[in-house]
């Protein structure tokens, strides 16, 4: 069978049978088999109203990155969380098909009059995944933990609401209050982002004051049953730079409508691999279940979907946004240097300078040459991928080189006589831009943005700097002219608080404002918190659109393109359904493997 | 002596055949401006990784085939059947300055836009990938020759002062040289790329990375000079030239140089394809030379996609082939001149 592959019909399936020859040879046997324990199951167990499967099979993932830490209150990279997100659970989830919040280990949840209080009810007859009950004190120690000064975390500032924490009590074994000083509509939303933990197996450290140390990767190393979570699976080894496997936790609280516990499947494995590309190559090679698949690639992953059954799937733009943007602090760094130089900063700090720009930069051609046609302009900060929130009626800045040059007249830029662009005071324009290394796209988007801006008199230089640096530069010392970045999307806005509000530490070309400085900045503060405060869905959404016609219309970040994103899944799993947005094993718990073709 | 070094070279068809290859490759380099169509950074986004055009032939003047684009989502181009654009010879074009300052409009050969000529297909915006080999050429083929100027500048003099004076300073020089050769080369670089990367710009980066490479290099070089030195110092010409009371620089230039001549020469000529490799690894690391530069290792770079290979875009993979073929040439010219030279190790028949 295996010799079938060694028939080179094209230099691709050449590649791919020299590393599926390597992956054969490091095959150390065959697969141990689970040994499923039996428990009662909860008294509020959810049942899953998905087709119901059968036991088995095991589903492989790979990444190019490892998570750093396994405990919540230290993570901060998407790999960790998303490792975390599959032992622990919240108190309530974001359902990306419903598109609305549920309740995970909250049963249901009561809102006061005032909105200011919420009161939960827990799902009781939970278990641990080592037998110990789960109650009403584990919640409560869990956000002890969080706002206790001793371990700072980034959730505490996400659960600070008008400057003062979430307040929490228990009322009984399975019932627990929350009150926000103002009323606070994304609260349901936002509570379900921490991963409630385990008292009994925390309480000691906590009180050492050791939490931190608890659950690193060592932990997950020579102990992996210590990582106690009530999520449907639990860590069985972990070996970093290798893989993390995964077996189901047998206390998990979700049975199907025959009565099985979830989930199907026997193993979860992640294996880390270099980078991308070969992810990409061990997909269309049939080594991995998921994958996703970058614009360039779709076309040669597709001709191999028959030999290995599998499907790319096309699941619309992205979610993430990525942008330019100008540096526009004033003021000076400590070694007594402008950030940006005084006739710069005027440049920046002009709207239709900023509109010029974007109308100079030709996009349109970037989605027909580097994304291959599968792209499409972006025009807002929201990603059209949210359709909720997504205003698609805001200004709009296509190509356009001669509105590009009229606006810059207009603002008091000429061309000289050798054609550079200069401003009122005789200055050429020239900037920097700011990049980080490591990623195919963005030099060929940031070339492209030089040769454009060429064509309008105005030179750019170029820099690639490591993320780090990057970051450092842009969000520390601001002794930065232009950057280029991204942003992944969340479902809610309130997840993107620390952008949008000029106090914010992520309001990147002016950020931490004591006051706003401009009257723009000050309005997008208002709609945020207008936003914030009302519960009526309708009304929420009307200040994120008018918040979304002030950013395009201000554009305080140059917007590039929004990839389509697409993802490559094998068809011999069932019940999938595949999200717009966020991961597409998402209902890993329900995936089970269908008869073999 | 060089005279005679030549004529010994034209008698071996190996040798020459070296020549020929290296005069070809250095001539497009120095010429690039005159042979390439475009500007290395010209980009058209409507024909993105665009294959070779086909030339034809029509009333005995050479045409280019014109294309469509059938499926932009595969890059796939197909061409449309009796159009062509006739190529134009010695034609004015875009001003450019020839060498940097001579002004000129003349290119060898060019279409009418906005038709394209594509002799070795373009890249992911569009731009023509002969046009940056010619380009990228410049830095791939001549970091080589800076590099081997330094090196070997500092090998004959370190070594050559050690192994003359002998006693102390041969002792400091050679536990110096000692210490270099046992730093690791490869995370130097990358260490000071990532301290010196925003001092510089992009195009500076290159002679940064030649000093950086050619600093590390000079060692080995100079141990093997001193050796030679220490051999040369006992000779009775040495000595003589001693006793007559010619200055010690004298003797080391007058005397030693040309002794030392022969071996520099064929060290330099193995020496230049480890530089030109070198830079072909770094800039793949994405080390070496960024955008809006060129060169063969970053073209390569560039091309480390797997779309690359299911689309079969092989025309981004030949930067790899004018590496290998430049290599090749250079390792065969060294072994050439090594037979010449030191006629007990021949390694190619005559």
């Amino acid at each position: 069978m295996v010799f079938k592959f060694f028939i080179p019909t094209s230099l691709a399936h050449f590649l791919a049978a020299i590393l599926l020859f390597f992956a054969l040879a490091s095959c150390k046997g065959d697969i141990p088999p689970l040994d499923r324990e039996e428990h009662d199951l909860p008294r509020d167990a959810e049942i899953s109203r998905s087709e119901p499967g059968k036991y088995g099979g095991v589903l492989v993932t790979a990444e190019s990155q490892q998570p750093r830490t396994f405990n919540p209150l230290v993570a901060e990279d998407a790999y960790s969380s998303e490792a975390i997100g599959r032992f622990l659970n919240g108190l309530t989830t974001y359902h990306p098909i419903k598109e609305k919040v549920v309740p995970e280990l909250a049963l249901s949840w009561d809102i006061s009059k005032d909105k200011r209080a919420i009161t939960m009810e827990l799902r009781r007859g939970v278990r641990w995944s080592d037998g110990e009950p789960f109650t009403a004190d584990d919640v409560i120690f869990t956000f002890k933990a969080l706002f206790d000064q001793r371990y700072p975390n980034r959730y505490m500032g996400q659960y600070t609401i008008a400057g003062e924490a979430i307040e929490f009590e228990k009322l009984d074994r399975y019932t627990v209050r929350f009150k926000t000083a103002r009323p606070y509509s994304p609260f349901l939303y936002v509570i379900g982002f921490i991963g409630i933990l385990p008292r009994h197996v925390h309480f000691d450290a906590f009180e050492r004051g050791e939490l931190l140390q608890q659950w690193s990767m060592r932990t997950a190393m020579h102990a992996p049953r210590e990582l106690v979570g009530t999520g449907p699976f639990r860590v069985r080894s972990f070996r970093p730079g290798q893989r993390i496997v995964y077996e189901p936790n047998p206390h998990y609280w979700r049975v199907d409508s025959q009565g099985q516990r979830l989930p199907y499947v026997d193993y979860l494995i992640t294996r880390y691999v270099q980078d991308r590309n070969t992810e990409t190559v061990l997909f269309a090679s049939g080594q991995i279940d998921a994958a996703a698949i970058t614009p360039g690639d779709v076309v040669g992953v597709r001709k191999n979907a028959s030999l290995h059954d599998y499907t790319v799937h096309h699941r619309g733009p992205a979610t993430g946004i990525r942008f330019l943007w100008f540096n526009q602090k004033p003021g000076e760094s400590q070694a007594g240097t402008a950030y940006v130089e005084p006739h710069k900063l005027e440049w920046f700090t002009s709207r239709k300078f900023r509109q010029a720009i974007l109308h100079g930069f030709n996009r349109e051609g970037l989605i027909q040459s580097v994304y291959f046609g599968r792209a499409q302009l972006l025009h807002s900060i929201i990603s059209p991928a949210n359709e909720r929130w997504h205003n698609p009626d805001v200004p709009r800045y296509h190509y356009d080189p001669d509105r590009a040059l009229e606006l810059l007249r207009q603002d008091g830029f000429e061309p000289d006589q050798d054609g550079h662009l200069v401003d009122k005071k005789g200055n050429q324009v020239s900037f920097q831009v700011y990049a980080s290394e490591g990623d195919d796209i963005t030099p060929q988007i940031l070339s492209t943005f030089r040769e454009n801006m060429r064509d309008l008199g105005i030179t750019v230089r170029i820099r690639y700097l490591d993320f780090g640096t990057l970051v450092a530069r842009v969000s520390r010392h601001f002794e930065y002219e232009g950057a280029m970045m991204g942003f992944t999307g969340g479902a809610d806005p309130s997840g993107g608080r620390a952008i949008y509000l000029s106090s914010g530490r992520l309001h990147l070309w002016n950020p931490e404002q004591e006051e706003p400085q401009t009257d723009w900045e000050a309005r997008i503060d208002e709609l945020v918190y207008a936003s914030e405060e009302t519960f009526d869905l309708d009304k929420r959404v009307s200040y994120v659109h008018q918040m979304q016609e002030v950013f395009s219309e201000e554009l305080p970040l140059l917007y590039l393109v929004t990839p389509y994103a697409y993802v490559g899944l094998k068809n011999r799993w069932q019940n999938v359904r595949i999200p717009s947005m966020g991961s597409v094993i998402w209902n890993i718990d329900e995936l089970y493997l269908g008869p073999e073709k | 002596m060089l005279k005679h070094l030549f004529k010994e070279i034209t008698r071996r068809p190996m040798g020459v055949a070296c020549l020929v290859i290296l005069a070809v490759l250095y001539l497009g380099t120095v010429f690039s401006q005159f042979l390439a169509p475009y500007l290395p950074t010209d980009q058209d986004l409507t024909s993105a990784y665009h294959p070779p055009t086909r030339i034809v032939l029509e009333d005995w003047r050479p045409h280019v085939q014109v294309y469509e684009q059938v499926d932009p989502a595969a890059a796939r181009y197909e061409p449309i059947e009796g159009e062509t654009a006739p190529i134009k010879f010695f034609a004015a074009g875009e001003e450019y300055r020839f060498w940097g300052f001579i002004p000129a409009q003349m290119r060898l050969f060019q279409v009418e836009e906005p038709h394209r000529i594509y002799l070795l297909g373009s890249d992911g915006t569009g731009r023509d990938v002969f046009s940056r080999l010619l380009y990228g050429a410049q830095v791939s083929l001549s970091i080589g020759f800076i590099g081997i100027c330094i090196t070997m500048t500092l090998g004959f003099l370190v070594g050559g002062i050690a192994g003359y004076f002998g006693g102390r300073t041969d002792f400091l020089a050679m536990r110096l040289v000692e210490f270099i050769i046992a730093v690791p080369s490869l995370y130097l670089l990358i260490a000071l790329r990532g301290a010196l990367a925003e001092h510089f710009e992009p195009e500076q980066m290159y002679l940064v990375i030649v000093i950086i490479l050619s600093l590390i290099g000079w060692a080995g070089a100079a141990r093997i000079i001193r050796g030679m030195a220490l051999s040369l110092r006992q000779r009775p010409f040495v000595l003589a030239a001693e006793v007559m009371g010619q200055s010690s620089l004298r003797i080391l230039f007058r005397h030693f140089l040309p002794n030392l001549a022969s071996y520099l020469l064929v060290a330099a000529t193995l020496s230049i394809p480890a530089y030109i490799l070198a830079e072909a690894a770094l800039s793949f690391l994405g080390l070496g030379i960024q955008e809006p530069g060129t060169s063969w290792g970053l073209m390569l770079q560039q091309a480390q996609e797997l779309k690359v290979f299911t689309l079969n875009l092989w025309w981004l993979l030949t930067p790899g082939a004018a590496i290998f073929i430049t290599v090749i040439t250079f390792n065969m010219l060294g072994d050439v001149l090594r037979d010449i030279v030191d006629p007990r190790q021949q390694m190619v028949k005559r």
